[in-house]
C-alpha cells in the first residue's frame, strides 16, 4: 500500500483531482445546457468561478463555519489519496464522513434558518447514502474476497458482470452526492435554490472556493469507486463512467426535487432491496 | 503574483454572479431579467448565474424604486455582498424613481441609497439593453481591488455615477 | 516483584475499605479518602498491567477459607435483597431472589469436581478491564466530589447523603476489580450481584419516586439475569464441570455447554441493558451524572459484555454463534434509530451506549479474530469516550439546568471549555482515526459474512453518525458578536478529569497499534491461528482490510492545524450577520428578523426527530417482542 509507486500515485491525484472534478464540473453544465437548448458556459467556467471566489473579501458569520469548511476539503483530499494508494474501501468511506460531518456542523453552527435546513437535509442525505455504500462494498468483498482496492484490481473479471444490481445501488450514492435530482435536497447547482443554498448558504468568498474544491474531489472519488466496477481495461472503464455520468445528466434533467422522506424511504427500500437481490444472486452463482 | 492576480481578475469577468432583488417594482423590469436566462437569450454562456443570497453574488441588479419600507434591506443585502461588486440599477424606477418619483413614501432612484455603477434606461428595457449593462458593469467589476476599496479615478464609475445629475427630465432626455 | 497480594489488596480491598471510611460525613476526612483511594486503585492497576497475566489463589490463613467467606457473603447478599423486596413490596425482586437462594443453594452443596486453576487471574483482557476501571472509574469519583456538592446545593438538603453515595461508589469500584480479575465462577457470580445491588442503590440515591421505581425496574431486571446465571452454573455442575471461566472456555466441552452459555448470555445481556431489557438503563439516567458515567457507561454494563465476549470462543463455530450476533446487531440498529428520535441529552448517551454494548456482542458472536480484537478495542475506547461525554453532560446540565439538547444551542458562548471537550468526545466517538470507528470498521469487516448483520450494522451507524454530528454542531453555534464571552470557571475536580480523559480517548486512539499488540493480539492469538490482524504499513492488517492508523492520523492532525490557522485568519472585521432576506436583526443577544408589523420575531431552530416514525412510543413495543424472539430462538436453537 505504502510503496513509493503508490506514494507518487496518491500525491499526483491530490494536485489533479481538483482539475479533473472542475472539467467534469464543466462538462456537466455545458451538456446539460446542450439538454435544455441552450449553449451554455465554456467548459472551464468552474475554474473561473473558483479563481473569482478565491478572489473575493473573506466574510464569515463564525470562526466554526472557516474551520469545517477547511477541515471538509483536508478530508476529501485524503480521501482521494487514500483511494489513489490502493487502500481499505471501508475505511474511505469513513473518513469521507468526516467532511460529510464537518459540513453539517458548520452549517449548524450558524443561526440562519435556511443553514439549518439545510444541514437537517443534509443529515437525512448522509443518512440515506451511508449504510447503501457500505453494502456496495461489502458485496464487492463477496465477490473478491477484500475490501482493498489492490484486490479488486487485481480481480480477474469486471466486477460489474457479478455485481450489476449494487451498481445501481452505487448510482443512487453517486446521484446524492452529486447534488442532483431528485436527491438535490440539502443544496444543489447554482440556479437550482429552494432553501436559498441550503447548507452552503452562509459561505462566501475563498470559503466557498474552498467547499467547491473539495466538492471536485468527492466527484472524483464517487467516480473513482465507480470506475473500479470495471478495473479490467480502460476502455471500459471509460465508456463505464461516460455512459453513467450521462445517466446522471439524464436523470437530473429529467425528474424535479424529492422530499427528504420519499428520499429515505424510496432508496433505502430499493437499495436494500436490490442488495439483498444480488446477494442472492451470488449465493446462487456460487454455490 | 500578477499572473496569478490577472488570473482572478479575467475569471471576475467571466464568472459573474448576480443577484436580482426587486425593491418594489411593477415586475416588467423583472420579467425581461428572467427572460435573459430562457435559451433565447442564454446568459449562463457569460458564466452568469442567479443566486439566491448576497453572500454569493458580485452583481446586484436591482429594479423598483427605494421606498422607506425597502431601504434598509436594500442596504442590508448590499452590506452582506462580499468585495468586489457592483450595482446595475435595471429600468426607470431604479435609476430615478421612475414615474412614481414624487409619491409619497418613495425616495428615489437605487443611487440614494447604494452606490450605482451602471444604469440600464427603459420602461422595461429589453433583455439586449439589460445584457449590455451587466457586460459593460463587468469591465468595472474587474478593474475593483478585492479588498473593497474601488480605484480612486474610475473612469466608467464618473460617468455613470453622474447619470442621474446629468438629466433634468429623465424621460425627455433633457440635459442640465 | 509486585506480588498478586499487592495488587488484590490494592485494586479490590482499597477501595472497599474506603467505602466504609467514607459513610460517616466527615467533609475533610471524605475527600481525603476518595483521593488516596482512587490513587490507590489506579496505581495498582498500573502495577498490575506492569506486571504482566498473574494467577492467584488468595490464602487468608488456616482459619478462613476464601470460598467459604464469598459464599456466606453471597447468601447474606441475597437476603438483604430479600429484605428489600419484601420492604418495597415488589413481588417481582423478591421471587427472583428467592428463586436465586434457592439454587445457589443447590449449586453450593452439589458436590463438584475441583478447580484447574486459581480463584483470581488475570491475562492482558483482564488487566486491560482494570485499567478502564480503575483510571476512568477514579477520574469519575474525583468528578463526582464537585458534582455531588452542587447536586446538593441545588437541591438544599440539610443532611448531607454524599456519605452513602461515595461508599457506594467506592464499593463498586472494588468489586468490579474483583468481577473482571475473578476466575471461579461462584466468585464471579457474588461480585456481579454486588454490582446489581450497587447501581440499584445508587439509581434510588435521589429518594424521589421516580428514582424509587427506577432502582426497582434495575434491580429485578438484573436479578432476572442472575437467576440466569445461577442455572447456568447448576447445569455446569451438573455436567461435572469446575466453576471456572478458563476452563469453560479453553477445554472444549462439547454440545452440553451450550445451555449453560445460552443461560450465561442471558445474564450478560440483562447486565449490558440490551433489549428488550433497555428500560432499566434508559430509566437509570434519573440518577447523578457520575452514576451514570461510571457504573451505566464505562465499567459495570461493561461486565456484561466482557462476560459474554469472555464466553465467545467457547461458541466457535456454533448455530448459536450467529444468532448472538444477531442480536446483537438488533440491538445495535434498535437503539440508534430510538436515539435519533430523542431530545433528552442523557438518554441518548443511554441508548448510544446500548447499541455500542450490542455491537461488542455482535463481534462475540462471530466466529473471527478480527471480531474479538473489534469487541476488545470497542469496549475501551467507549469506555474512555462514554465516560467523559456523560460528566460533560452532567456539568452542561448543573449550568443549564436542563438535559435537553435544544436548550444547548449555543453552549459555545456560555460554556466555551467545556464545549470543546464535549465536542471532542463526541468526534472521538464516531469519526476516523479514533478508537471507536476503528472497532466499528473492524466489526464491519468481520461480520461481511453474514449478510444481515452487516445490514443492520451499517444501518445503525449511519444513525449514530446524524445524531452525533447534529449534536455537536448545535453546540458551537455562535457568531463572531457575541458579548463578551462570559469567563467559565471550572473547579479542578471537574476541569482534571474532563481534560485526562479527553486527552486520553485521543491519545489512546493515537496510540491503538501498540494497545492491539500488547493487550488484544494476546488473547486472540490464544484461540486462533490465522486471520488475526498484524500491524505494518502503519497500521492494523489482515488479508481483507487495511487501516492505516498512523498516516491518517497524521494527515488529519496537519489537516485540522491548516484549518485552525486558517479560520483564525479572519478578523471580527469581516464579520457578516446570517442571511435571513435581508430583514435580520438583533435584539440584545438574541438574533431574529423584522418579522409582521415591525415586530421582532427571534431565531428558533430544530431537529428532526422523527418522533412519529421512530419514536420510543412509536417502535418501543415492536422492538422488545424482536428481541425476546431473537433471545427465545437462541435458546431454542441450543436444544
Amino acid at each position: 500500500m505504502f510503496s513509493a509507486g503508490n506514494l507518487f500515485l496518491g500525491i499526483i491525484s491530490i494536485l489533479l483531482a481538483p482539475f479533473l472534478g472542475g472539467l467534469i464540473a464543466g462538462i456537466d453544465r455545458r451538456l446539460t445546457a446542450w439538454f435544455q437548448g441552450r449553449y451554455g458556459p465554456p467548459i472551464l467556467q468552474p475554474f473561473y468561478d473558483v479563481l473569482k471566489l478565491l478572489g473575493k473579501k473573506r466574510m464569515a458569520v463564525n470562526y466554526w463555519q472557516i474551520l469545517c469548511a477547511h477541515i471538509y476539503l483536508v478530508s476529501a483530499a485524503m480521501c482521494v489519496f487514500l483511494f489513489a494508494i490502493q487502500s481499505d474501501l471501508l475505511m474511505i468511506f469513513f473518513v469521507l464522513t468526516i467532511g460529510g460531518v464537518f459540513m453539517v456542523m458548520g452549517a449548524l453552527s450558524t443561526p440562519s434558518p435556511y443553514s439549518q435546513i439545510g444541514a437537517q437535509r443534509e443529515l437525512m442525505q448522509m443518512l440515506t447514502y451511508e449504510p447503501l455504500l457500505v453494502l456496495v462494498f461489502v458485496t464487492i468483498y463477496f465477490v473478491t474476497g477484500s475490501f482493498k482496492i489492490s484486490d479488486i484490481l487485481n480481480h480477474g473479471e469486471p466486477i460489474l458482470l457479478v455485481l450489476p444490481l449494487m451498481y445501481l445501488v452505487l448510482g443512487f450514492a453517486l446521484t446524492i452526492k452529486l447534488r442532483k435530482s431528485p436527491f438535490d435536497i440539502s443544496t444543489s447547482h447554482h440556479g437550482h435554490q429552494e432553501i436559498v443554498k441550503g447548507v452552503l448558504t452562509e459561505y462566501s468568498g475563498p470559503h466557498l472556493a474552498i467547499v467547491e474544491i473539495a466538492h471536485w474531489y468527492e466527484i472524483v472519488l464517487v467516480l473513482g469507486i465507480c470506475a473500479l466496477f470495471w478495473a479490467t481495461s480502460a476502455v471500459g472503464m471509460a465508456v463505464l463512467l461516460v455512459l453513467t455520468y450521462m445517466g446522471e445528466i439524464l436523470i437530473d434533467n429529467l425528474v424535479t426535487r424529492a422530499t427528504w422522506r420519499w428520499m429515505l424511504t424510496y432508496v433505502w427500500g430499493v437499495g436494500i432491496g436490490l442488495s439483498f437481490m444480488n446477494i442472492a444472486l451470488l449465493y446462487a452463482e456460487y454455490f | 503574483m500578477n499572473f496569478l492576480k490577472s488570473f482572478v481578475t479575467k475569471s471576475r469577468i467571466k464568472s459573474p454572479w448576480l443577484l436580482h432583488f426587486d425593491c418594489g417594482s411593477c415586475n416588467g423590469c423583472d420579467i425581461e431579467v428572467l427572460a435573459c436566462l430562457t435559451p433565447i437569450y442564454d446568459v449562463e454562456r457569460f458564466g452568469i448565474i442567479n443566486v439566491g443570497n448576497p453572500k454569493h453574488a458580485d452583481l446586484l441588479l436591482v429594479t423598483g424604486t427605494v421606498n422607506y419600507r425597502n431601504r434598509p434591506v436594500l442596504e442590508n443585502i448590499y452590506e452582506q455582498m462580499p468585495h468586489p461588486k457592483i450595482v446595475v440599477s435595471v429600468g426607470s424606477c431604479g435609476n430615478s424613481g421612475g414615474i412614481f418619483r414624487d409619491a409619497y413614501n418613495v425616495i428615489g432612484g437605487i443611487d440614494k441609497v447604494i452606490p450605482v455603477d451602471i444604469y440600464v434606461p427603459g420602461c422595461p428595457p429589453k433583455p439586449e439593453a439589460i445584457i449590455d449593462g451587466v457586460v459593460a458593469g463587468l469591465s468595472a467589476l474587474s478593474e475593483k481591488d478585492g479588498r473593497g476599496v474601488p480605484p480612486v479615478a474610475d473612469e466608467l464609475g464618473k460617468m455613470s455615477a453622474s447619470y442621474s445629475e446629468r438629466y433634468e427630465n429623465f424621460n425627455t432626455g433633457e440635459e442640465k | 516483584m509486585f506480588t498478586p497480594v499487592l495488587i488484590m489488596g490494592l485494586c479490590i480491598l482499597a477501595p472497599i475499605l474506603g467505602a466504609l471510611l467514607v459513610l460517616p460525613n466527615i467533609r475533610m476526612l471524605q475527600k481525603a479518602v476518595i483521593l488516596v483511594s482512587t490513587v490507590a486503585v489506579t496505581a495498582g492497576s498500573i502495577l498490575a498491567y506492569v506486571g504482566g497475566p498473574m494467577q492467584y489463589e488468595p490464602d487468608l490463613g488456616p482459619l478462613l477459607n476464601s470460598h467459604y467467606l464469598v459464599a456466606v457473603l453471597d447468601f447474606l447478599l441475597l437476603f438483604l435483597i430479600l429484605y428489600i423486596g419484601f420492604k418495597r413490596k415488589n413481588h417481582l425482586i423478591t421471587v427472583l431472589t428467592a428463586l436465586q437462594v434457592v439454587f445457589l443453594a443447590v449449586v453450593e452443596f452439589m458436590p463438584g469436581p475441583a478447580a484447574h486453576g486459581n480463584a483470581l487471574f488475570a491475562d492482558q483482557f483482564s488487566l486491560m478491564m482494570l485499567l478502564i476501571v480503575s483510571v476512568i472509574g477514579s477520574l469519575i469519583c474525583l468528578y463526582a466530589v464537585e458534582y455531588m456538592r452542587r447536586h446538593e446545593q441545588h437541591l438544599g438538603l440539610e443532611k448531607s447523603a454524599q456519605g452513602r453515595f461515595f461508599f457506594y461508589m467506592l464499593l463498586f469500584l472494588g468489586v468490579m476489580n474483583g468481577l473482571v480479575l475473578s476466575n471461579n465462577l461462584l466468585w464471579l457470580y457474588f461480585f456481579w450481584e454486588v454490582t446489581t445491588f450497587c447501581s440499584f442503590a445508587l439509581i434510588g440515591h435521589d429518594n424521589t419516586e421516580k428514582a424509587r421505581a427506577n432502582s426497582e425496574k434495575a434491580l429485578w431486571m438484573n436479578l432476572l439475569g442472575g437467576l440466569a446465571f445461577v442455572l447456568g452454573l447448576l447445569f455446569v455442575r451438573a455436567n461435572d464441570i469446575p466453576l471456572e471461566l478458563m476452563t469453560l472456555v479453553r477445554e472444549p466441552h462439547g454440545a452440553v455447554l451450550l445451555l449453560p452459555l445460552a443461560l450465561f448470555c442471558l445474564a450478560g445481556f440483562t447486565k449490558s441493558a440490551q433489549v428488550p431489557f433497555q428500560n432499566w438503563l434508559t430509566g437509570a439516567m434519573v440518577a447523578p451524572t457520575p452514576v451514570s458515567a461510571l457504573l451505566h457507561s464505562s465499567t459495570m454494563v461493561n461486565a456484561g459484555v466482557y462476560f459474554i465476549l469472555r464466553l465467545a470462543p467457547a461458541f466457535q463455530d456454533t448455530l448459536f454463534g450467529s444468532y448472538v450476533a444477531l442480536f446483537g446487531a438488533f440491538t445495535f440498529i434498535a437503539t440508534s434509530t430510538l436515539a435519533l428520535s430523542q431530545t433528552n441529552g442523557k438518554k441518548i448517551l443511554a441508548y448510544s451506549t446500548i447499541g455500542n454494548l450490542g455491537m461488542i456482542i455482535a463481534c462475540a458472536g462471530i466466529d473471527t479474530p478480527a471480531a474479538m480484537s473489534a469487541g476488545i478495542l470497542l469496549i475501551l475506547f467507549h469506555a474512555l469516550s462514554k465516560g467523559l461525554l456523560f460528566m460533560c453532560v452532567g456539568s452542561i446540565e448543573q449550568k443549564i439546568g436542563s438535559r435537553n439538547i435544544e436548550d444547548m444551542r449555543g453552549l459555545f458562548s456560555i460554556m466555551p471549555k467545556t464545549t470543546i471537550i464535549t465536542v471532542i468526545g463526541m468526534i472521538t466517538m464516531f469519526l476516523p482515526p479514533f478508537g471507536v470507528l476503528l472497532s466499528k470498521w473492524m466489526a464491519i469487516e468481520a461480520c461481511s459474512k453474514q449478510p444481515l448483520v452487516v445490514v443492520m450494522l451499517a444501518l445503525g451507524s449511519a444513525f449514530t453518525v446524524v445524531f452525533w454530528a447534529r449534536w455537536a454542531g448545535l453546540l458551537l453555534s455562535s457568531t463572531f458578536r457575541e458579548e463578551e464571552r462570559k469567563k467559565e470557571i471550572l473547579s479542578r475536580f471537574v476541569s482534571f478529569p474532563l481534560t485526562v480523559l479527553a486527552a486520553l480517548s485521543v491519545i489512546m486512539s493515537f496510540l491503538v497499534i501498540g494497545v492491539y499488540t500488547q493487550m488484544v493480539q494476546p488473547i486472540v492469538r490464544m484461540y486462533y491461528s490465522e486471520g488475526i490482524y498484524l500491524t505494518g504499513s502503519g497500521g492494523l492488517f489482515n488479508e481483507i482490510g487495511a487501516f492505516a492508523i498512523y498516516p491518517v492520523f497524521f494527515i488529519l492532525v496537519a489537516g485540522l492545524i491548516y484549518a485552525i490557522r486558517a479560520a483564525s485568519r479572519i478578523r471580527e472585521r469581516s464579520y457578516s450577520a446570517p442571511y435571513m432576506s435581508g430583514i435580520q436583526l438583533k435584539e440584545g443577544e438574541k438574533f431574529g428578523f423584522n418579522g409582521p408589523l415591525g415586530g421582532f420575531v427571534p431565531f428558533a431552530a430544530g431537529n428532526y426527530y422523527l418522533r412519529d416514525y421512530i419514536g420510543e412510543e412509536r417502535i418501543g413495543t415492536g422492538i422488545n417482542i424482536v428481541g425476546i424472539g431473537i433471545i427465545i430462538i437462541l435458546m431454542a436453537g441450543v436444544f
